[in-house]
């Protein structure tokens, strides 16, 4: 049986903070020196100010489920066994807007909403890559009206 | 108003072969459509001075080598997009060519191969690691198109209420103009909500009957100044206002809010450009990439109201006898992913009356066609004299 590999990210010197932070189980997001704000995906210049001087924060981890959808066909073979999963897009509680995308686990699929308030994990995806996903806040709080 | 140029028509429309699998190569797809459009216009090579063509790096076909495939001598103006909406972008480049006079006649196209458009991974290859700004969303197994859409789908259901049977109801009402144009279309059965209901889901919410259907396809249009385009064989159908418009995010996953993407800066942009209403327009030819697309430009048109696009649809009103046909070739679901080529291409027949017997008992003198959704649209109006 053939063994698929899954897909990586190709860490750059752009976005090496992001990968070996979540190595560290640290969710690290771009943030401009000059006016303090975060954006995400990282980029040369803050698209705020246009600040060169860009460094990193590290995230609480807390976030709301701004959408969801529960992928059920795989487009790359390494998927194929992991169907069904949780594609989704998260805002982080740091800043308004600032979201990423990434996969809810261990969410109920039939009490999951916009909303849901969600906390990140890490998990290894393969030796030396680590993905920061999403699960459900510990303790449980009601999702936020959106 | 303010000036935009020339005024530009639209003078001849082909397709080439259109198929699951034709075994034609993109380059021999787009000679045909060509061929095709200039056939339909009564144009040689040598009336062509400009090429605009849309085309993703991993299909490529270049602007300048369509022309010399063609035998054209010599290129004015020339475009090859690698980005953008899709057809529009060549349309809107095409258009301003000549309208800005620096082209006199100018051969858009789109052309696009079925292994292209089921998922990323005809660009991505069989390379393992991804960079760039895929690399934050592909290892999550973000990796069609129809994840987004999926996406955009479960917020809109949130926030107003949208239902699956709402982006049934317009696939369904699709599928019956699509059944009036047995020559294009590669379905020959009426859908009905219950087999869209059951039919797989691709990402819940979104089912395989709200994608497009991928095809091998060419399409090609022809556009001139008024003064040609009234010596050429068809009637001409103008441009009355067009628009481009983007979000702040170039990433479709992260736009500031999914329920108000793009096209609703380039429906706001386009009536500012026009004393045109959108009472006048007769005929829409919507993009169906997803279901859920048409819905949207549905609302940012201002066919019906915000979050009313699913009970208008339910309603009949983008049917032949509905407050705006839309769609009346059965749309890329039906006719096939031509990548918004067909809704220029449709519309145009509509108002010029070459549709056959799919010709619209409201006789439509404007038109409305959109490409695209999310983080770069583009539209315009088609009028007849």
């Amino acid at each position: 049986m053939t063994v698929y590999a899954p897909i990586t990210p190709a860490a750059d010197q752009l976005t090496a903070f992001f990968w070996d932070g979540a190595k560290e189980n640290e969710l690290r997001i771009q943030r401009c020196s000059a006016c303090k704000r975060y954006q995400h995906p990282p980029e040369p210049v803050c698209r705020s100010c246009l600040s060169f001087a860009l460094d990193y924060g590290v995230m609480s981890g807390a976030a709301v489920v701004y959408s969801y959808a529960v992928a059920r066909q795989a487009f790359h073979p390494w998927f194929a066994d992991k169907l069904p999963y949780v594609l989704a897009v998260v805002e982080l509680v740091e800043q308004p807007n600032l979201r990423l995308l990434t996969n809810l686990v261990d969410f109920p699929l039939d009490s999951l909403v916009v909303g849901a308030r969600a906390h990140v994990r890490f998990q290894q995806l393969a030796d030396g890559v680590t993905l920061p996903v999403f699960g459900p806040a510990q303790p449980a709080e009601g999702p936020v009206q959106w | 108003m303010v000036s935009r140029g020339r005024r530009v028509a639209i003078v001849g429309v082909g397709y080439s072969e259109v198929g699951r699998r034709t075994g034609l190569s993109l380059d021999h797809l787009t000679a045909q459509a060509a061929v095709a459009a200039m056939q339909d216009a009564g144009v040689t090579p040598a009336d062509i001075d400009g090429v605009a063509v849309h085309s993703y790096p991993y299909q490529f076909v270049s602007a300048n080598h369509t022309a010399a495939m063609l035998g054209i001598p010599d290129l004015a103006f020339s475009s090859s997009s690698i980005e953008g909406p899709a057809y529009s972008a060549a349309a809107l480049h095409g258009l301003a060519a000549v309208a800005s006079g620096s082209a006199e006649l100018c051969l858009t196209v789109r052309t696009v191969h079925a292994s292209g458009a089921a998922s990323t991974t005809a660009s991505h290859g069989a390379s393992a690691a991804i960079a760039g700004p895929q690399q934050f969303s592909a290892p999550y197994g973000d990796l069609s198109g129809a994840h987004f859409a999926a996406l955009y789908m479960r917020r809109l259901m949130t926030t107003y209420g949208l239902t699956e049977e709402d982006f049934g109801a317009f696939a369904v009402a699709q599928r019956d103009f699509a059944l009036a144009n047995p020559d294009e279309s590669f379905f020959r059965e009426p859908l009905t909500i219950d087999q869209y209901l059951e039919s797989r889901y691709i990402a819940e919410p979104l089912h395989l009957f709200d994608c497009d259907y991928p095809v091998d396809a060419s399409s090609a249009l022809l556009f001139t100044t008024e003064e040609r385009a009234r010596d050429l064989r068809q009637r001409p159908v103008y441009f009355d206002a067009w628009a481009h418009a983007t979000t702040n995010e170039s990433d479709f996953n992260l736009v500031e809010d999914m329920t108000h993407t793009a096209p609703w800066r380039a429906a706001r942009r386009m009536w500012s450009r026009t004393e045109l209403q959108v009472s006048d327009v007769g005929v829409a030819g919507l993009y169906d990439g997803f279901t859920f697309i048409a819905m949207q430009w549905l609302e940012a048109l201002g066919f019906c109201g915000e979050g009313e696009s699913g009970a208008f649809v339910r309603a009949g009103h983008t049917r032949r006898d509905g407050i705006i046909p839309t769609n009346t070739d059965g749309g890329a679901c039906n006719v096939g992913r031509r990548h918004g080529a067909n809704f220029f291409i449709e519309v145009t027949r509509q108002l010029r009356g070459t549709a056959g017997a799919r010709a619209l008992p409201n006789h439509p003198t404007v038109g409305v066609v959109t490409n695209g959704v999310g983080a770069f649209v583009g539209c315009a109006l088609l009028t007849v004299d």
